[in-house]
């Protein structure tokens, strides 16, 4: 049997793959919020997870370090998604991606030609969305706490997940224009799937049917 | 530039060391030799050429690729070749007025202002052949077996052949008469398959369910030679049916020509799309997330520089080739550097010259004495020493 190795971050992602995975007949040996190990054995002895950040799935993808992985839609639009498969919408970790800004904010608030100042970890979906709509925006790149930004004068509008929207409401802000429909996808090295596909369609289906 | 960032190189650029480089050159020669074996003719195209010819016939693929200068001679725009297969197709149409078929081969580097996928460098070294003007899966067939023995050359023996036929996606697209827009849009998420993605699109642009479905059959149409037959059921349209049996005729023979490699089929496989008009293929190595080898059938390159001819080649990056498959592993790359020492050779002592002389011809590496030099042997990488006995030169080990 060829080892697959399956790439998952920890937190929502994890918790809502198990249920896919224990269709496939996979249950990992540890968890992740207790064990400090970063490769997770599972009850098959040839599939290892790989604990990583939720950014880092579409790279060790990417270039095989993992054969599958779970990613959200939003990190798979700022990565841009080339070189990956991504066969499945597994449905899991619904969210949106928004636009926001202070409550008293209007969409067509924009002088024409005035530039606005985003800030965001989403730098190309930003960029891409608000040139679209032919704003002139300055995108700069948090890590985290977006919503900080607008409060301390360090942007106008932030792009970032919007689940239920209380984190922005907190802070004062509100959720203004809709960018894309968030889930997970599964996400599939191009190699693994061409030389391990026996393997990968059998992952791939019990995947699919527990969907 | 500070003094401490004068080690910096650009990105995607590297500097190579021996043994690796060695290794890299030799597989070069190497390479060369197997294709002059096999009558394929070496050209250089320039380094730098006109923007528009390097990209002549690539369609938008190479457009990013590629570097740019002005010409202070013609004011013309010039650029870097990012890839040389416009270059050797354009040398095929324009020198070789023959109407045999012409096999030309190539090696050299090229320079590509992004970093490539598979490589992560910018400065890939660009080996391939190219058949021109045999319309038929035999040169196909050639040209995949070239790129097997190129890639067995360097030191691999097992691989996986991906076959696709982009005429597939082509014809289906032409049948269900989808605007160009919306082509590159459904191309676009054929390279990831992304089903869901598929679907909806599918649906918005209220396509008649009869295609909606072969689009759908098509991407899930991946896997081993059975899925040819699945093929032809669920994509019955007189043109495809055509390609599936190109592709099946290939397989078959390639069963029988290279029984080692194991052969995978993705009939949604486009990569080249803009280009290729046939089968297409690449090849993929245990442990390496992306194709180490690439190629496929792209007739009418030659058009846009005045001569239509049916054409197939491939291309790989022989450095990129080298440094996956393990070069440092391989204690005989190290083995060749191992070097004899000989002492510094004064006036009239000609033995001494003459047997330096003969080692070197016999292939052995001799490093002379500088006179006043300090000597380790370690650190000059020798492992045997000239010594004179009997006033006879002779090796002795250290």
């Amino acid at each position: 049997m060829q080892t697959i190795t399956i790439a998952l971050s920890k937190g929502r992602i994890f918790k809502e793959t198990l249920p896919l995975l224990a269709h496939a007949d996979i249950i990992p040996l540890d968890d992740p919020e207790s064990s400090r190990k970063l490769i997770l054995d599972t009850n098959q002895e040839h599939i290892k997870l790989v604990i990583i950040r939720a950014t880092d799935v579409p790279t060790y993808v990417q270039y095989g370090a993992a054969d599958i992985g779970v990613a959200g839609k939003d990190v798979l639009l700022e990565h841009g998604g080339q070189g990956l498969y991504e066969p499945i919408d597994l449905g899991i970790a619904k969210c949106k991606l928004m636009t926001a800004g202070p409550m008293d904010a209007e969409i067509n608030y924009f002088e024409q030609g005035k530039k606005i100042r985003v800030a965001t970890k989403f730098v190309n979906v930003a960029k891409r969305f608000y040139a679209e709509k032919g704003v002139q925006a300055e995108v700069i790149k948090l890590y985290g706490s977006m919503e900080l930004a607008p409060i301390v004068n360090l942007a106008d509008r932030i792009v970032d997940v919007v689940d239920t929207g209380n984190t922005l409401k907190a802070n004062g802000l509100k959720p203004m224009e809709h960018i894309a429909d968030i889930s997970s996808r599964l996400v599939v090295n191009k190699a693994s799937m061409k030389m391990k596909h026996d393997e990968m369609h059998h992952l791939i289906k019990k995947i699919s049917e527990a969907v | 530039m500070l003094k401490k960032d004068r080690w910096l190189l650009p990105e995607g650029v590297r500097e190579i060391m021996s043994p690796e480089a060695r290794a890299i050159e030799m597989s070069r020669r190497k390479i060369l030799d197997m294709y002059h074996g096999c009558g394929y003719d070496l050209v250089q195209p320039p380094f730098i050429d006109f923007y528009d010819s390097l990209l002549t016939g690539m369609g938008h693929d190479l457009e990013l690729m590629t570097f740019t200068l002005t010409d202070q001679l013609s004011g013309k725009l010039l650029g870097i070749r990012s890839d040389m297969t416009p270059q050797v197709s354009r040398i095929d149409a324009h020198y070789i007025k023959d109407h045999h078929p012409s096999r030309l081969c190539y090696l050299g580097e090229v320079l590509q202002s992004r970093l490539d996928d598979f490589s992560q460098s910018r400065c890939p070294l660009q080996a391939g052949a190219e058949i021109y003007g045999h319309d038929g899966i035999e040169s196909d067939i050639e040209i995949i077996q070239l790129m097997i023995k190129t890639i067995r050359a360097v030191g691999v023996d097992s691989l996986t052949l991906d076959l696709g036929h982009v005429g597939i996606f082509r014809c289906l697209s032409e049948q269900a008469e989808l605007s160009d827009f919306d082509r590159e849009q459904l191309f676009e998420a054929f390279q990831r398959k992304a089903i869901t993605e598929i679907k909806a699109f599918l649906a918005q642009l209220n396509l008649a369910q009869e295609y909606q479905d072969a689009f759908i059959n098509l991407v899930n149409l991946h896997g081993s030679i059975d899925i040819l037959a699945k093929a032809r059921e669920q994509l019955n349209y007189p043109d495809i049916i055509k390609h599936i049996d190109l592709l099946e005729q290939a397989a078959n023979k390639l069963q029988q020509l290279t029984p080692n490699v194991k052969l995978f089929f993705d009939l949604s496989e486009l990569r080249g799309f803009n280009y290729h008009t046939g089968i297409v293929f690449s090849a993929y190595i245990e442990g390496h997330g992306q194709a180490i080898a690439q190629g496929g059938r792209y007739d009418g390159i030659g058009e846009k520089f005045g001569r239509a001819r049916s054409a197939t080649g491939f291309s790989t990056d022989l450095a990129h080739l080298v440094e996956i498959t393990g070069f440092h592993q391989n204690s005989q790359d190290w083995e060749q550097l191992k070097a004899i020492f000989a002492p510094a050779v004064d006036e009239g002592n000609e033995s001494l010259c003459l047997a330096i002389e003969k080692l070197r011809a016999e292939g052995e590496r001799v490093i002379c004495e500088l006179k006043g030099q300090t000597v380790d042997y370690d650190k000059m990488n020798c492992n045997r020493r000239l010594v004179c006995k009997n006033k006879v030169w002779l090796v002795e080990s250290i």
